[in-house]
């Protein structure tokens, strides 16, 4: 089903050149002195909806295949990209099937909560949050780790959609889907706009630091908007949602004024039917958007970048071991995660398999949860993120770290 | 806290927490106040919330409640509001009950504006709109014209939607119409029945939105816009889909803070009725069960020579699980009448404590702060429950918030949505439109809240720590730009704004346009730093008092205004 977007496009083409005839020369040599980034920029890919692990890194191999098969007879998954003997990916990621055989990616199996949840909402502010069974805190897990090691940087963290709760409470956070929609129009007053707006929104309100934030960011970004940004090594990112956010990221990874985080959401996945149609279907299109945005963003930052950027894909919860009848699968508990990066000892797939077995089984019903998902951003932390007071930012946590030894 | 008043540093306490409350609440709204805040406010000294502070600048009465019980104030509001009494109070409460009691409005304004905007399928019928655009679409689905056919009743949905809020009197049925919307949330992209966002607008959230809420409980749950969206139309015996049941305990009815996790549903404690306190997933699985067959009456192919194909609900008895259930403790006999299982659920959820609280709390966000105290949500609750069976249950709840003391000291808690400023700012320059070019709900989408465009089924969230992020903020400064210059035009629609002839000709300095302006659109006056700095972009190179040249007025008028409304002080109420 496609919207019907033309009207809207060509407003905005109207508006651009309005805008361009008007606008003047402002802010268009905005200069500020490089940063170097002593930490990896951090990369969050939250995939809203709930991933269906199981059809993401399948078993391959031994009892659990038969298993899988007989749990999943319409949407099982054939032809998979062999990981090790015991699992294989989803075709449909591929791209991604070659940074993990070059050793960038990795996989973490039977990871996620340690509460019992199958509800989005409550599962993603737990994860977010970064305490689980508690939602009663000021702030997320990003917020605290950015607190706890400081912020010095003109761009220390942005968000192509909206405010996660991961980075609640955390007000220098600039929220911008690419530099072209991020301009403030005007009718050739604009320099006269921002002195207004500058005093206007003076203040400690919420509303008042966002503006704020918002003319910060506007100084930054607008000499950015319109350049028709170049992506290196031949990369080229789909025309999709996912593929431009990433693109803004490496722009602004690129701007090298000390990004440290990064959000990027990508909804969709909450598979209660139709979900594929043998390998490809409704979740091999996402999985291969998702796959070909990361591969492509990748490459585009293997220009002198990836040695210091760290990518985390992450969902609130894995589905089902048994297909329900409209071809779908319903909420679940144990989940797959990947990590990226020219840091990550990649090439393999960490965690204990709990299998799938009756007795098994989360509530007889779910893959288990294995690996607490904390294991996993609190090595990030300490090893990638120069963080190593992994209790300031998982309050609870510290005493069962246990690291993987998944980055280097 | 020993006392009320607040120290700068407690402030910023308070508001960190309150900050996270709310932000919380968003996705789980009944977030107990009472167990974040950090500082207790001695409920006689002051019912005045935390959040209320980040005001500094309290309003009048009349502006209070003309900005909060409207999509904002147009010129003239505020002299039909000092009409309805001596009082302000008295005023309050006859606004309120005229509100409430929209048939007695005269609303022949809007709906000459309404039926000059040439709508071709809102009057359809459900029936039509699914035999019309569903079908027997007149188009080849290979052309776009299929396409455009299909989405048309949905796109004159938007229009019709921002056209009554912009204009039309019934200003607190818009308000609820767009809670409704939102709490009981369809995704207007959705896979399958578009074109019944009309009927499902019209006959279900609007009809039943002043009305009764178990009634209007089982108009969502029988209409094919949910059980399309929340795949209850291919639930089955043989496989229940659990995904509207899910939502209809967490989302519609008790909340996720009834939620109590997967654990045996034995184990729950029960109130004096024997009636579980909170839910389990066992409880959702059963329902499930009990909602099995409820579905549409459209083409699927395993029955079609049974059925008519009218697009309506339908009790689908084969694929009903008819053994025996239990839900909230309570033992659901197998083999009942046509959807008496189903109903049994809906009893218990509408008629449950936990319901009455989530819903109140919900309605005491929308209209008093993104956390109201826990004062008036009881009061709201006690409403809810006493007349639960009542035909306009639900207006009662409303009218017990709105006439509460809570109501009247709440200014400055509410940071306006996207959808609520791009309307307000239509409304304080008296914008003229018949249909709403595209472009502006382009806008709203970068905003963050497209009209019924929300894809999860919580709805867009209600407290400002989700809006006040740069893109939303950038793009409302934008619409306000675009608005006072004349900007919005596209295929033939248009928003006009003539902000030049609407100030009088006698103010020429600067400093007269700016209060002229300032009091019109914010209806308060501000600091001096602040109005100096809008006297400015009025002044230019000019001196701020002397008479400004009419060129000059007529190219910087528009832009003093546009920074009017991308102010702060704007986008609270």
């Amino acid at each position: 089903m496609q919207k019907n977007i033309l009207p809207r496009r060509q407003f905005l083409q109207g508006c651009s050149a309005a805008i361009a005839e008007m606008v003047g020369a402002r802010l268009t040599n905005l200069a500020f002195a490089k940063q170097d980034n002593p930490y990896d920029t951090l990369v969050v890919v939250f995939l809203r909806g709930g991933w269906d692990a199981l059809n993401v890194v399948t078993p391959i191999s031994g009892d659990d295949r038969g298993i899988y098969e007989k749990a999943r007879p319409d949407i099982k998954i054939n032809n998979l990209l062999p990981l090790n003997d015991q699992f294989g990916l989803h075709p449909a990621l591929s791209p991604l099937y070659d940074l993990y055989q070059q050793g960038k990616a990795g996989v973490v199996h039977a990871v996620g909560l340690d509460v019992d949840t199958r509800s989005h909402f409550d599962a993603q502010e737990y994860i977010e949050l970064g305490t689980p069974g508690n939602k009663s805190v000021a702030s997320g897990w990003i917020t605290r780790h950015l607190q706890a090691t400081g912020v010095s940087s003109i761009l220390p963290t942005i968000s192509t959609s909206g405010l996660p709760t991961s980075l609640l409470n955390f007000v220098p956070t600039v929220s911008l889907s690419s530099p072209e929609e991020f301009s403030l129009w005007d009718n050739g007053l604009g320099e006269s706009h921002m002195t207004a707006l500058r005093q206007l929104y003076k203040g400690d309100s919420i509303v008042h630091r966002a503006g704020a934030r918002t003319l910060d960011a506007l100084d930054i970004v607008s000499p950015l908007s319109g350049n028709g940004y170049q992506p290196s090594n031949g990369a080229t990112y789909n025309d999709d949602e996912f593929g431009l956010q990433l693109k803004t990221v490496a722009q602004m990874i690129k701007l090298d004024a000390g990004l440290r985080v990064a959000t990027v959401d990508f909804g969709g996945w909450d598979t209660h039917e139709y979900q594929n149609d043998g390998n490809g279907g409704y979740m091999g299109d996402l999985l291969n958007s998702l796959a070909s945005g990361l591969a492509n963003f990748y490459l585009d930052l293997d220009s002198g970048y990836t040695e210091k950027l760290s990518v985390v894909v992450v969902s609130e919860f894995g589905r089902r071991l048994v297909q329900n009848d409209s071809y779908g699968t319903d909420h679940g508990h144990g989940n797959v995660m990947f990590t990226l990066g020219g840091n990550v000892n990649g090439g393999q797939v960490y965690g204990n398999w709990p299998g799938l077995g009756n007795e098994q089984l989360y509530d007889h019903a779910d893959l288990a949860v294995t690996t607490d998902y904390r294991q996993i951003l609190s090595e990030l932390l300490s090893k990638r993120l120069g963080n190593n007071d992994v209790e300031s930012v998982f309050p609870g946590f510290s005493g069962s770290y246990n690291p993987l030894g998944m980055f280097r | 806290m020993q006392t009320k008043k607040l120290t700068r540093r407690d402030f910023l306490k308070i508001s960190g927490a309150v900050a996270a409350a709310s932000a919380l609440a968003a996705c789980a709204p009944e977030q107990q106040s009472t167990s974040v805040a950090p500082v207790q406010i001695n409920p006689q000294e002051s019912v005045v919330t935390p959040q209320a502070q980040i005001s500094t600048n309290p309003v009048s009465l009349p502006i209070l409640t003309l900005s909060r019980l409207t999509f904002g104030i147009r010129p003239g509001d505020l002299d039909l509001f000092n009409a309805l009494g001596a009082t302000d109070d008295e005023r309050l409460v006859n606004f309120v009950t005229q509100q409430l009691n929209p048939d007695s409005i005269d609303d022949s304004e809007f709906e000459s504006r309404y039926n000059a905007a040439g709508f071709e399928t809102l009057h359809k019928t459900h029936e039509q709109l699914y035999y019309d655009h569903i079908a027997n679409n007149q188009y080849d689905s290979n052309d776009d014209a299929y396409w455009q056919w299909y989405s048309k009743p949905a796109y004159e949905l938007v229009d019709a939607t921002i056209l009554r809020a912009t204009y039309s009197k019934k200003q607190i049925v818009e308000i609820l119409a767009d809670f409704w919307h939102n709490h009981f949330n369809v995704y207007f992209w959705q896979d399958d029945g578009i074109p019944l966002l009309v009927s499902y607008n019209r006959d279900v959230l609007r009809k039943h939105a002043l009305g009764n809420f178990r009634q209007m409980l089982e108009a969502v749950a029988t209409h094919p816009s949910m059980l399309y969206y929340l795949n209850q139309n291919n639930s089955n015996d043989a496989g229940p889909n659990e995904n509207f049941a899910r939502e209809l305990f967490e989302l519609h009815t008790l909340g996720a803070e009834n939620y109590l996790g997967v654990q045996d549903p034995n184990n729950v404690p029960k109130d004096a009725n024997g009636i579980a306190i909170g839910y389990v997933d066992n409880d959702v699985y059963e329902s499930a069960r009990a909602l099995t067959g409820w579905r549409v009456d459209d083409d699927i192919y395993e029955y079609e020579n049974e059925i008519g194909k009218t697009g309506n609900f339908i009790y689908y008895k084969p694929w009903h699980d008819r053994f025996n259930k239990l839900v909230l403790g309570k033992y659901i006999p197998s083999d009942q009448e046509d959807m008496k299982d189903g109903r049994d659920v809906l009893d218990l959820l509408a008629y449950h404590e936990g319901t009455a609280r989530h819903i109140a709390r919900k309605l005491c966000k929308r209209f008093i702060g993104d956390l109201p105290p826990d004062s008036v949500v009881q009061a709201a609750a006690n409403t809810f429950i006493e007349f639960r069976s009542a035909p306009d249950q639900l207006k009662r709840v409303v009218e017990t918030i709105l006439l509460s003391a809570e109501f009247k000291q709440s200014w400055g808690t509410k940071f306006k949505r996207p959808f609520e400023a791009v309307i307000s700012m239509m409304r304080a320059l008296n914008s003229e439109f018949t249909r709403i070019p595209d472009g502006s709900m382009w806008m709203l989408g970068l905003m963050g809240q497209a009209l019924f465009e929300r894809r999860s089924p919580d709805g867009y969230p209600d407290v400002k720590e989700a809006w006040a992020n740069s893109m939303s903020m950038l793009y409302r400064w934008n619409f306000a730009v675009s608005l006072a210059e004349n900007w919005f035009e596209d295929e033939g629609r248009k928003i006009t704004t003539d902000i030049y002839n609407q100030t009088p000709a006698e103010i020429r300095s600067a400093t007269g346009l700016a209060d002229f302006w300032i009091n019109r659109i914010l209806n308060q006056t501000l600091s001096d730093e602040n109005r100096n700095a809008i006297i400015q972009v009025m002044a230019q190179e000019y001196g701020w008092d002397e008479t400004l040249p009419e060129d000059h007025v007529q190219y910087v008028l528009p832009a003093m205004v546009e920074v009017i409304l991308m102010s702060p002080e704007f986008q609270l109420k």
